[in-house]
């Protein structure tokens, strides 16, 4: 890890956390859910957390996609501090920078597909045309152009992820969070999804950190983040894991 | 893009949206009803004043009113009352010698307002003959013949022929008395007027009183109710002698009772709607709660909590507006129904109603001059209620609201 900060690499540094920790019950019984993290993200990976049940996952993509507050320690998300931002600017920031899949409950439930890519398209201000070729590239991306009009509810599982996956794109965020994108998916969905992800990956250099139980997601990931009781236990490689294991 | 959610939104709990806006209608529709039957009574209320008690102007001399003192008779009277029976706008008007004296039976007595009046004119503008219960109009050929309302004719035991003697003091001051006959029993919708009001012919009156061919008050009739106000500006600015007054100045129990039942039209829609209120936060805050998730999600996706507000916002007064129509349709409807064939209130006490000056018959009427007010208090419901459900939106965590 030493090394690949030395390298004078032109590639740009996304998020950039420094010893944050994060306690839930201070008062009582404290649960140190996120204890003493740092973390280093570059521009273009595609990084698994993976790690055991309460091992502090969500709690950690939450932290560093600005919807909680760490107790100390700094996020820098593109040179930003996130944790000094009033709650009103976190929320642009999050709009403006930051891609979110969560594990279910994605969409919004009234909305078409396209309404809801266009949707945050639209909290951004973005006019009519732009969001027009940005829907038709994304729905490209992720094959789903015929399904332009379904409501999430007449969508499946996994067609319902890769319309979030598109969504959180369609912002063009610095990166993509996902916390367990694939939980809820049938294996040949979650492969497929996580096809249409890679794929971003290369055809945008679009940066993914996502949570994962999955040994066949873990194993497509290029880095492998491990948490164990909120603590950083390894990270390396994905090869090298499954080396190992 | 908020406002196609909103509307959307409202389609997922299809029944318990159909419920909030039924009770807006059913409040809505209660509410006009009950305004218009207001409306309705009020509007018959001034008819009666104008039409069958007061006219729309009388003219007395200054100091007549405060005591109404026989002396105070009106100075070249003839004149006058020629002068406005030309008038274009003049519908009708009657002549009147008025004092308050004593009447007296076998079996007991009363005090009275006795009104001389010359029965032709009389009848054409404050309709006497057409209120006639019993017994005959009066008698070009008979002296001494005296109207009385019914209420008083059943007071003092008296029927058409009954003797009874009216006593009260002339123009000089001297105490004086005549023997009268009842001619005729009338009676109209306003009890406490009919037991105090006397009728008689006033060469009869004049003569007791000692001022032939002179009279109190004229009493006029226009053709328009539009007209009051300039015709009373244009006689008082010919006659600035006279204390000329239109039916507010001279009834002004009236005037304040039409004030009030508008403040109270109003404050009854917003009872009615301060009532709903309450079902529709509930309803709200059902919908809310129910979409914890999906609000924290979309805040967490960088929706800002304007936006979030706003969505409440806009759906509560969807869902409430929607209402509004329907209630508004159907009390037209049916108070239009009413109106045509009339509404017997007997049931609420025809004593009752005939005390305060109103008959049993009311036709309502649509109280369309109140609709922007209404439509007011309805929109002030909706926002007022959906403040509480989008404070509550508002104060969701994401992280925390996601993790459900
Ligand atoms: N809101 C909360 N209040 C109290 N404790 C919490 C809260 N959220 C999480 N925790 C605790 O913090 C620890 C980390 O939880 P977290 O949800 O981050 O784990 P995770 O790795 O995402 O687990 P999983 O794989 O089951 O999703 C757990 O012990 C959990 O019980
Ligand atoms: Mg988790």
């Amino acid at each position: 890890m030493a090394a690949l900060e030395k390298i004078p690499d032109k590639k740009e540094t996304v998020i950039d956390a420094h010893n944050i920790s994060k306690v839930y019950n201070a008062d009582t019984v404290p649960v140190h859910a996120v204890n003493n993290v740092h973390l280093h993200l570059l521009k273009g990976e595609f990084t698994a957390l993976v790690g055991p049940s309460g091992s502090g996952k969500t709690t950690l993509l939450n932290l560093i996609g600005g919807l909680d507050k760490p107790d100390s320690g700094q996020i820098y998300i593109n040179g930003v501090d996130i944790t000094r931002l009033s709650s009103g600017r976190l929320i642009d920031f999050r709009l403006q920078n930051i891609g979110f899949v969560f594990q279910s409950f994605n969409l919004i439930p009234v909305l078409t597909a396209r309404e809801n890519v266009e949707f945050i398209m639209l909290l951004q201000g973005k006019g009519s045309s732009v969001r027009d070729r940005r829907v038709k590239q994304l729905f490209g991306q992720i094959q789903m152009e015929n399904k332009l009009d379904s409501r999430p509810a007449q969508l499946s599982g996994g067609q319902q992820q890769r319309v979030a996956v598109a969504r959180a794109l369609a912002s063009k965020p610095k990166f993509v969070l996902a916390d367990e994108p694939t939980a809820n998916l049938d294996s040949q969905s979650a492969s497929n999804l996580l096809d249409i992800m890679l794929k971003l990956n290369r055809e945008e250099g679009m940066t993914f950190l996502f949570s994962t139980h999955d040994q066949r997601v873990i194993d497509r990931a290029r880095r492998v983040i491990r948490l164990v009781d909120g603590r950083i236990v390894s990270d390396t490689a994905a090869v090298s894991t499954a080396h190992t294991q | 893009m908020i406002l196609l959610m909103a509307w959307r939104n409202i389609w997922r709990n299809k029944l318990r949206s159909l419920v909030i806006v039924l009770s807006i209608a059913l409040g809505l529709f209660a509410g006009i009803a009950v305004l218009g039957l207001y409306k309705g009574m009020m509007k018959s209320r001034v008819r009666d004043v104008i039409d069958a008690e007061q006219g729309h102007l009388q003219i007395h001399e200054p100091g007549f009113k405060k005591d109404e003192e026989p002396k105070f008779i009106l100075s070249d009277g003839q004149m006058l009352f020629n002068t406005i029976n030309k008038l274009p706008q003049v519908k009708a008007a009657s002549p009147r010698s008025v004092t308050n004296g004593m009447l007296a039976t076998a079996s007991g007595s009363a005090g009275v307002r006795i009104n001389g009046i010359i029965p032709e004119l009389e009848y054409r503008t404050s309709q006497l003959k057409a209120k006639i219960t019993d017994g005959q109009p009066f008698d070009a050929n008979r002296r001494n013949q005296v109207m009385i309302g019914k209420k008083l004719a059943l007071k003092m035991k008296l029927k058409t022929g009954s003797k009874l003697v009216l006593t009260f003091t002339d123009s000089t001051g001297n105490l004086v008395s005549g023997a009268f006959r009842v001619a005729a029993i009338y009676q109209s919708n306003n009890t406490p007027l009919d037991e105090r009001n006397v009728y008689v012919r006033i060469a009869d009156l004049d003569n007791l009183l000692n001022i032939p061919g002179a009279f109190h008050e004229i009493a006029v009739l226009l053709k328009n109710d539009e007209e009051v106000v300039s015709v009373q500006t244009l006689l008082q600015r010919r006659f600035p002698g006279y204390q000329i007054e239109n039916w507010r100045e001279i009834s002004p129990e009236t005037d304040l009772l039409i004030k009030t039942t508008n403040q109270y039209s109003y404050i009854i829609m917003v009872i009615i709607m301060f009532a709903l209120a309450f079902g529709i936060v509930n309803t709200m805050l059902m919908a809310i709660l129910e979409r914890t998730r999906e609000i924290g999600m979309m805040v967490a996706l960088g929706t800002t909590r304007i936006r979030v507000f706003f969505l409440i916002l806009t759906e509560t007064i969807f869902i409430t507006v929607a209402g509004a129509p329907a209630g508004i349709l159907a009390g037209w409807i049916v108070v239009g129904y009413f109106n045509k064939s009339g509404l017997n209130i007997a049931g609420m006490g025809k004593e009752m109603m005939s005390s305060f000056g109103f008959g049993t018959m009311v036709y309502p009427e649509f109280p369309g001059d109140k609709l922007p007010g209404i439509l007011l208090i309805v929109i002030g419901t909706a926002i007022i209620s959906s403040l509480f459900p989008a404070i509550k939106a508002l104060r969701l965590r994401p992280a925390a609201a996601l993790m459900r």
